[in-house]
């Protein structure tokens, strides 16, 4: 599929390459033959792994990486910046050089689509402690981690209690006056928001009906600050200029932490998770099998539960966290039954119809 | 030029003379073509052969073979045209914002000397050296509703509630100004220094005003460098992404960040192609527009 696709430059390249290789090969074979044979019993003691970076990437070194290379004897060398381009650029050059990759869910579907990702070896990857949820694991993918789009709000306006507690309240402008904080991205939570705000049922989201939920966001829609970037979004609370927000769960942590007057309401909010890839012909494509196996393990999320707040993809793990500690993460005990899962498999197959209906609607 | 002297027995050049150059018909032309041929190579293989690529790209169909489905889809869905259209509404407005700003401010640079000088290159060139989105968040700090300009104006007074201008149309504006401000004060200023002073004096001698001077002397010759700040300007704010993205609100999209979402988020390169193409022949359009209406070639030939 990926070679129907891949354009004339590509193939170009791609042929060129391998005319080189194969000039180099007839000389080199010859004398290289034992060396490779050896190479080929002898697995490779290396895995790359293409990560967001920061303190997340310091965290997975210590709790997953590390064991890993301990029980294993392979090095985990990592990239920053899992930038789906990249992925596209470099398997359609034939120059795959990341074995895992953290990405979006949006990817499970966008990167099979355009043939660049490699299927998972589930006869290495366990998933049994893994959830049932529907599309955690496809042929493709599986989850790394769960975080959600949660309401915040200022507690200096609306203290606990009197807070806005769904979206039918993030709607209300008389009783909650104040600028709401919103993503621009189309799969960034806004029109699952406004149709909950306009009266459906939330296991009736999905296929969302667009121009129904721009209909409801036009009732607000001059009392939003939009923001392109987490960062923004952060900023927008942190001064005040907000009075709630529709944002990820670990930012508003981190500015609560930091001092800021915010609080989150879990009802209502968008669960969604990070999802491990293998692009298509990884250089260490077993140790990539092994790694994320590895990874997805009940100890593996235990510990990466004590270390940041992103929900756990094995249920199991949650029971092992001390107490208190299981409440504090994405999806934890407390938040049970309040919030609601993106139908990632949707956004994937329609993002770019969605994302061209809401910019008309921006631009007007 | 003829030559008169006839008198020399006519010289053939052979094919390695040409070769050489030393056929005397070609040595100029040749001579300036063997010294460009680095450069047109460096041209060719890193500039337009990237570009025929994104071209071809832009022709093919998702499914594999040509087609035009891209080009369709972006003719057919009315908001590329409304984007496309915003972008050069907001790239004209930012060329014509930075005139008005850069003019004063290059022929004050033009015409100073010694240390003020330098103050006015460095308050010039400094920000364009600096990242810009180091420079887009300054802006904010500046904007913002309890920034710099909001804190003042209330101080004194003169607004009670906070005036919104950043994360709209306003703040791009600014934001885009200020950063494209060096691509027209250098050229202006460049247009003004190698201006013949004796002009101005004759114009003055001759019994015209200091603004009939400057309206009909001093303006129409700094002329080709305004067009070349201003095509500059416009070609480059045609393009621009991060500014519009941290400064503007909900109504700023501009096309580069169509070509982005296509590249990075969805992945359909094809479509970001077409965009660019387009973008591409918008931007060759006013180029050559230029070239034969406002006489383009004057900023780099001499002045007579």
């Amino acid at each position: 599929m990926g070679e129907d696709k891949m354009s004339k430059i590509e193939r170009h390249v791609l042929a060129n390459r391998r005319t080189v290789i194969k000039g180099l090969g007839a000389g080199a074979l010859a004398l290289a033959a034992p060396a490779i044979l050896r190479s080929a019993h002898a697995q490779s003691k290396e895995v790359v792994y293409a990560t967001w970076g920061g303190s997340w990437e310091d965290a997975i070194r210590k709790v997953w990486f590390e064991p890993f290379t301990q029980q294993t004897g392979i090095r985990v060398k990592t990239i920053q910046g899992p930038d789906y381009g990249k992925i596209r650029a470099m398997v359609r050059a034939g120059k795959t050089e990341w074995d895992v990759v953290e990405v979006n869910p949006d990817f499970q579907w966008t990167g099979p689509r355009e043939g660049l990702l490699e299927k998972l070896d589930y006869s290495i990857i366990d998933t049994t402690e893994l959830a049932k949820e529907e599309d955690f694991k496809t042929e493709y993918s599986v989850a790394e981690g769960l975080w959600s789009r949660v309401i915040c709000y200022n507690t200096k306006k609306f203290p606990t209690g009197s807070h806005p507690k769904n979206f039918v309240d993030f709607w209300d402008l008389k009783k909650f006056p104040g600028k709401r904080v919103m993503y621009t991205k189309a799969n960034g939570g806004i029109l699952e928001a406004a149709l909950l705000a306009d009266g459906v049922h939330r296991d009736k989201l999905y296929p969302l009906d667009v121009d129904r939920a721009l209909k409801s966001q036009d009732k607000i829609k001059e009392h939003v600050l939009w923001y392109d970037t987490n960062a923004q979004a952060v900023q927008y609370m942190q001064d005040e200029q907000g009075v709630m927000g529709l944002m990820a769960d670990g930012r508003v942590q981190f500015i609560k932490d930091k001092g800021a007057p915010v609080e989150i309401e879990f009802q209502d909010s968008q669960l969604t998770w990070t999802s491990f890839v293998v692009p298509k012909s990884p250089p260490n494509k077993e140790n990539a099998m092994r790694l994320i196996n590895h990874m997805i393990s009940v100890e593996s999320q235990r510990l990466i539960g004590l270390e940041f707040t992103y929900g756990l993809v094995t249920p199991k793990a949650y029971d092992l966290l001390p107490p208190g500690r299981a409440d504090k993460l994405t999806n934890g005990p407390a938040q049970k039954g309040k919030a609601i899962v993106m139908n990632e498999k949707w956004w994937g197959e329609n993002q770019p119809a969605v994302q061209d209906k809401l910019n008309a609607w921006r631009i007007l | 030029m003829t030559t008169t002297v006839q008198a020399v027995p006519k010289w053939t050049p052979t094919a390695l003379d040409r070769l050489w150059g030393r056929d005397p018909d070609l040595r100029p032309a040749l001579r300036r073509g063997l010294l460009g041929t680095p450069g047109l190579l460096f041209i060719l293989v890193f500039f337009l052969y990237p570009l025929f690529l994104l071209v071809e790209l832009s022709f093919q169909a998702k499914a594999g073979g040509w087609s035009s489905e891209h080009y369709l889809r972006i003719f057919n869905t009315t908001v590329y045209a409304q984007i496309i259209w915003k972008t050069a509404w907001i790239s004209a407005t930012v060329t014509l914002l930075n005139f008005l700003v850069a003019y004063p401010f290059a022929v004050a640079l033009a015409r100073s000397k010694g240390w003020v000088r330098i103050v006015l290159l460095i308050s010039i060139l400094m920000p364009f050296w600096t990242n810009l989105l180091v420079r887009a968040y300054g802006w904010i700090v500046v904007l913002h509703p309890r920034g710099l300009i909001n804190t003042m104006l209330g101080g004194l007074g003169l607004i009670g509630e906070p005036v919104a201008i950043v994360h709209n149309t306003t703040g791009v504006l600014i934001g885009m100004t200020q950063i494209m401000l060096p691509y027209m004060v250098l050229p202006i200023a460049a247009q003004i220094e190698k201006m013949d002073g004796r002009l101005l004096q004759a114009a003055r001698s001759l019994g015209a005003s200091p603004l009939r001077t400057f309206a009909h002397v001093f303006f129409p010759l700094t002329l080709p460098g305004v067009f070349a700040g201003a095509l500059m300007v416009f070609v480059l704010s045609l393009g621009f992404f991060v500014i519009p993205a941290l400064l503007g609100g909900r109504r700023d999209i501009l096309i580069a960040q169509l070509i982005h979402f296509n590249l990075t988020k969805v992945l359909n390169w094809e479509l970001a192609a077409a965009l660019s193409t387009i973008l591409l022949v918008i931007t060759l359009g006013i180029f050559l527009a230029a070239q034969r209406w406002f006489r383009l070639n004057s900023l780099w030939s001499e002045v007579k």
